[in-house]
Order: C-alpha cells, then structure tokens, then sequence
C-alpha cells in the first residue's frame, strides 16, 4: 500500500499518478487529440528503452551500455523502482569485473541523484538509492557532504519528512563511520540542535523541527554530564551552550522561555503546544526535577497562559481552546505532584469542568473528546 | 453536495481502458499497477460495485505480476517483487475470493515475507534495505491473509513499532522519526492484526488523531500541514479501531470529502478543485464508508484491513488456536 507519493505537477489528464497540490485542469477536444498525437513517438521510444533494458537483464548482459539505458531511463522516470534494481545489479557486476571505479561511478550517481532531487523532492526510490550508493562507499562516503546537501534540501522545503529522514540517517553514519569520541559526537549533536533552533526561529510552525530538539536534548544533556568541563570551556561550539545544559532544570527553563515567546506569535499553532507538553510532562525532566520547582514550574506556565487567555478573551469575546486544554493538562499535573497521582476521577473538579463544557462549545470538532472527559469515559491525563 | 456514485464508478473503469492507454503518463506508472488495480477495487467495493470489472482478466493479471525470482509479487509482469505489491496483489485475491490461485506459491512468498524482516523487528521493502513502518504493516497484514503469522514474527515486529511511538503518543516512519497519521495508520493496523493493541497509549494518540481534524472539515498528516482527503482514511480508522470515532466531527469530515470529488468526470483529489487520481479517490471513499456508510449508502470497511468485512472475515485471527 502506497502512502502520499507526491510527484511533479507536469503531467495532466493523468489518472494513476497521485497528485498532491495540482490544480485540476480539463483539456478540451483538440488538445486532448493534440496531446495524444505529441505523446505517441514518446510511449514509442519509452517503452523500445524500457524493453532493452529489461532484455539485458535477462540476457545477464551488464555492460556500461546497458548501464547508460538505466541512466536514461531513470532520469525520465524515478518512480520506476525495478530500474533501480536491475541499475544496482548492473554496478555490482561491473565493479566485479573492474570494468568501472566504484567510487568515482558511485560519486556519479550521487550526482544524478542531484539533479533528480530538484525535480522529484518526494520520490522515495531516489531517497533510497542514494542511500544505497552512500553504503557502498563505506569509508569513502563523505558525510560531512552529506549534511550540507540535506541542510539545503530542508531549506527549500522544511518539512519534507524525507530531507528529516536522510537527515537522521546521515547524521548516524558520520557518527558511527569512525569512531568519535564523546567530545566529537557532542559537536555534531550541538549543530544539530543549532540546525532546529534555526529552523524554528524562521518558522515557528515548523514542528519537524521542535520533534527533532525533542530527541536532541537528552542526549546531549548526557554528553555534557559525561565530556570533561575543561575540554567543554575550550571549544567555542560547546562552551557557549554550558549554562543551557548545566542541569535539567536550566534546559527547561531555556526551552519554555522559547516556547512562551512562540505561543505570543501565534496561539493557535499546534507545534508550539505540543513541544510544550512534552517539556512539562516528560520523565526526563519530571522525575528529576524537584518536587517543588516543579510545582513552581507548573503555577508559573499557569499563570502565563491564564493571561494569555485573557488576552484572547478581550481581543476575541471568547476563550482560547489550547490555552483552555493546556490549563487543563497543568492543573492535572498539578493535582498529581499535590498528591502523589490522583485517581483520574479525582481530577475532574467543577472548574475542570467548565473548562470542558467552554471548549465543547468553542472546538465543536472534538466535542465528542470533551463530553466523554466530562462525563468521566476518558482520561483527562496521558 | 451528493456523492456523484454513476461517476466515480465511471471513474475507476476509465482508468485502464483504450484512451488512458494512449497517454503517456499511463506507460509512466507501471510501477503502481498493482496498487492502482488495488485502489480501483477498493473504491469499487466501497460503492457496491465490484461486479463492475470482470473477474477472470482481474485474477489473471494479479497473477502475472508474480515474480518467480523473488517469491512475491512486483507491481507489473517482469517487474520485480516488493512488499507494497504482494500486500495489493494478496488483497485483491481474498477479496475475489482467489486465495486458491495461488496454492502452488504461498511457500515462497510467505518465505519472501519473513525473509525481509531483519534484526530489531522491522520490515524492509524488498532486499534493498529501505525500512519503514508501512512495510511492517505490509507484511503482518500479507502474513495473516496467508495465515501465516508466527510468535517469533509478531513479537520483534511489535517491539520494532514500540521504538517508532513518540511523545506525543503518534508514531513515525522509523524509531526518531517526526509523528505522521498515515504511519499511525500502519502501526495501530499491525498491532490489531497482531492483537497487541494495549501498547499504544489509547487516548493520548486518540486525541494526537482527533487534532488532524481543521476548521476545513477534512484532516491533516501533521501538525500545521493542509488538509488532504487520502488522510480521511489514515487518521479515521486509527481513530475506529481504537473506539473514539465520535472524538472528531464526522459530518464535517463527509462534506470535506464530498468537496473534493470531481461532479463532472468522477474521481476525487486531495482538496477541492485540485486534479483527481485513482489513489486520492479509494482512500476518500474509504474515508467516506468508515464515516458513515449507511448515509452515504457505501460497503461498510473493515479498519484494520481497509478491504470489506465479507472478505477479512476468511481471516483467521492471531493468536492461531492450537498454535505451540
């Protein structure tokens, strides 16, 4: 089962692509025919390509023609997952039979696949050869090349989940391609963390970006505990961010203070409510935090957002449903470090209550969520 | 606005007939034959009007996209087998109640399946290493059409999509992957398929699911995207297998869907006025029947499989009884 493959937008009158973001468009009769005239000798020559290529195989016959006849192939069409196949076959032989320079002809192909990213930003197939190229180059695959390309495809679109993908993928492989030290590895993590910070400060919205700081920060938390604070001081990447990481409670108080300016510019952004959530309620940061910083925490991120609602209320007539949900989660969390977990029906007091019967009235989408919370069928903490 | 049923069914029959087959574009998506044929019969079912494409040529070309080689299915004759093609290929079978025609090859392609799963419980796509929660799903669901599920298959499989949850209770492509609904779709299917549902954190991916819904009507993937009909399906039935259907407004979501069809030629698009496909118009249907199948007068769709009920009932249910 095939999920959200997008694909350019060149192709009309086109009922098997999947199409994400194309206008529709109805050619009338005489460019219907027209069309059909022009995409004749183009079917011809496709599909004389497509059997040469598929012959060859057959006939065991991998030689840098039959190579060219995939190249070819491919640049027209990448979705077309078998070419890539019999193309990885066709490498393999003839880097057996020393006819090609595996590394030269594979840094080739990542430079193909340079020129197919730009039209084809979603193709999974390309995603996946140039990954596979990359493992054939094993000591030889430049990463650090890698993590610049990839810094630029997610500046052309920030949330293209492959750019995340290949992102995590090639920030492993020059973690593990040699083996680094504490301190090195640190040094990736923090340009890692400085790439989402970025991200986030061009676009708050960018919630790629906020799930990416979110699997960051422990780990680099633990580097920071681990890696000599002399070496720390020295280097200029590292030291700047000592304070930050110095404990759990200065990284919170780092994040929600990025996090309230966030809720300010746009309060009905998504992304910055649920990275606020995971701050709050993590057990990196809960069950090491004390009891009652904590709870100060916790009646301060009240407070704010109390008032933030009261902003809403004067500018809108009517409450905030993310502040309201957010009160909510607070207050229960609350409840939890009064008494050492509440029993869930313990938490729906009165004035959680009535919170649930504004957001029923104001989110009518999930009104069926709040009356079920209302009337005690579902968990007002998870 | 109505379901314009005449033309969608048109639709889906013009898809393979002699005038598609003169574009060029046509020739350009083999490589989803197999799928596309999938989404066609789904969309068929869907609207109670399969016997609309004829049987025998359906089987037959099911059966010609097997690949010997491999011992699963490619997604057209002579193109090799992937884990996305077997799944539509055994789908299409079970639904024609076919699973027969293929008695002399389900040795191999449940040993295609298993032999691609590897290590840490995942799944990779074919032998080229690409993994991804969708291939897990994949191939649980192949198996368990196959009857073919093992303990050992389902426990590192379970643990494997374990790794894949996120904070926010949704789960991604891969362990660190971003949250996306197509893949919740993927897991909570794998791991009602596997009965192990009691690892996901019901109301927290619930309510991570009921915020796909935007003031449009229809849902999105991710936080902060456009809505998009295909995700009708992928958020819905998460949302039905776990019991919290009614956690989003499903009138609203019905005439999201009914925006996006195409009145004139048939078919749907991810969002109003945008170009249909085949893709777009199965998961909208989908979406559609899961809503509220008797209102729009659909086939009712089982969420775990998204093929009908007539035919996922033939499934036999994991735990097997009398397994070691």
């Amino acid at each position: 089962m095939y999920l959200c493959l997008e694909s350019n937008a060149k192709f009309q009158l086109y009922l098997h692509r999947m199409f994400h973001n194309v206008k529709r468009e109805k050619l009338n009769q005489e460019a219907r025919v027209a069309k059909i005239e022009k995409d004749k000798p183009k079917i011809e020559s496709y599909l004389s390509l497509q059997s040469l290529v598929f012959e060859a195989r057959q006939n065991h016959q991998y030689t840098v023609e039959s190579l060219n006849k995939t190249t070819d192939l491919l640049m027209i069409n990448p979705e077309f997952y078998t070419i890539w196949n019999i193309r990885r076959e066709t490498l393999l032989e003839l880097f057996a039979q020393k006819q090609l320079d595996k590394v030269k002809t594979l840094e080739d192909d990542l430079k193909m696949i340079m020129v197919l990213f730009r039209r084809f930003p979603k193709c999974y197939w390309i995603y996946n050869h140039r990954l596979w190229c990359l493992r054939c180059l094993g000591q030889s695959a430049n990463w650090q090349v890698e993590l610049a390309i990839v810094s630029k495809l997610l500046s052309v679109d920030q949330r293209n989940f492959h750019g995340w993908h290949l992102r995590r993928i090639v920030v492993h492989n020059y973690e593990v391609q040699t083996p680094k030290t504490p301190q090195e590895l640190l040094s990736i993590y923090i340009k890692e963390f400085e790439f989402t910070t970025s991200k986030v400060n061009q676009n708050i919205s960018n919630f790629s970006a906020w799930h990416n700081r979110s699997k960051l920060i422990p780990k680099i938390y633990k580097y920071y505990q681990e890696v000599d604070s002399e070496f720390i001081d020295q280097a200029e990447d590292l030291n700047k961010y000592t304070q930050v990481f110095s404990s759990r409670l200065s990284l919170l108080q780092h994040e929600i203070k990025l996090i309230n300016t966030g809720m300010y510019v746009d309060v009905d952004d998504t992304s910055v409510w649920l990275y606020l959530y995971w701050l709050l309620s993590d057990e990196f940061f809960t069950e090491h935090l004390d009891k009652q910083v904590y709870q100060r925490t916790l009646e301060e991120q009240l407070e704010i957002i109390r008032e933030l609602n009261e902003l809403e209320k004067d500018d809108n007539g009517k409450d905030n449903c993310w502040c309201l949900k957010t009160m909510i989660l607070i207050k229960c969390l609350l409840a939890n470090v009064h008494n050492n977990n509440s029993a869930p029906s313990d938490l729906l007091t009165d004035e959680i209550k009535s919170f649930l019967e504004i957001l029923a009235d104001i989110d009518p989408l999930r009104k069926g969520k709040y009356l079920d919370q209302l009337h005690g069928k579902a968990e007002l903490l998870y | 606005m109505t379901l314009a049923r005449l033309k969608h069914i048109q639709y889906v029959k013009n898809v393979d007939d002699a005038t598609s087959r003169q574009s060029f574009e046509y020739w350009l998506s083999e490589h989803l034959r197999l799928n596309g044929m999938y989404w066609g019969v789904m969309a068929l079912v869907g609207l109670k009007s399969l016997d609309t494409l004829p049987k025998p040529q359906v089987i037959e070309y099911v059966l010609s996209c097997y690949d010997a080689k491999s011992g699963g299915f490619g997604a057209y004759p002579q193109h090799d087998g992937h884990i996305l093609s077997t799944l539509s290929g055994l789908q299409i079978l079970l639904i024609y109640d076919s699973l027969h025609t293929i008695d002399d090859k389900r040795a191999q392609i449940t040993k295609f399946i298993k032999d691609l799963q590897l290590p840490d419980g995942s799944f990779q796509g074919d032998s080229y290493g690409e993994v991804d929660t969708r291939f897990v799903y994949n191939a649980v669901s192949s198996l368990s059409i196959l009857g073919q599920l093992t303990e050992d298959v389902v426990e590192r499989a379970s643990q494997f999509l374990v790794r894949c949850e996120n904070f926010d209770g949704s789960y991604g492509m891969e362990p660190g992957a971003e949250s996306h609904a197509a893949q919740v779709f993927t897991v909570v299917g794998a791991l009602a398929i596997m009965d192990k549902l009691h690892l996901v954190k019901h109301d927290k991916l619930a309510t991570w699911l009921s915020e796909r819904q935007v003031k449009e009507g229809g849902f999105n993937g991710r936080p902060e995207k456009l809505p998009d009909s295909c995700y009708s399906w992928w958020v819905l039935s998460p949302l039905t297998i776990l019991g919290h259907q009614n956690w989003v407004d499903l009138a609203r979501l019905g005439d999201f869907i009914l925006g996006c069809q195409d009145e004139e030629i048939g078919g749907f698009s991810d969002r109003k006025d945008n170009q249909t496909d085949i893709y777009h118009t199965c998961f909208a249907i989908m979406g559609l029947s899961l809503a509220d199948h008797e209102l729009y007068d659909l086939e009712a769709i089982d969420p775990v499989y998204c093929m009908p009920y007539s035919a996922t009932q033939k499934i036999q249910k994991w735990p097997y009884a009398g397994r070691e």
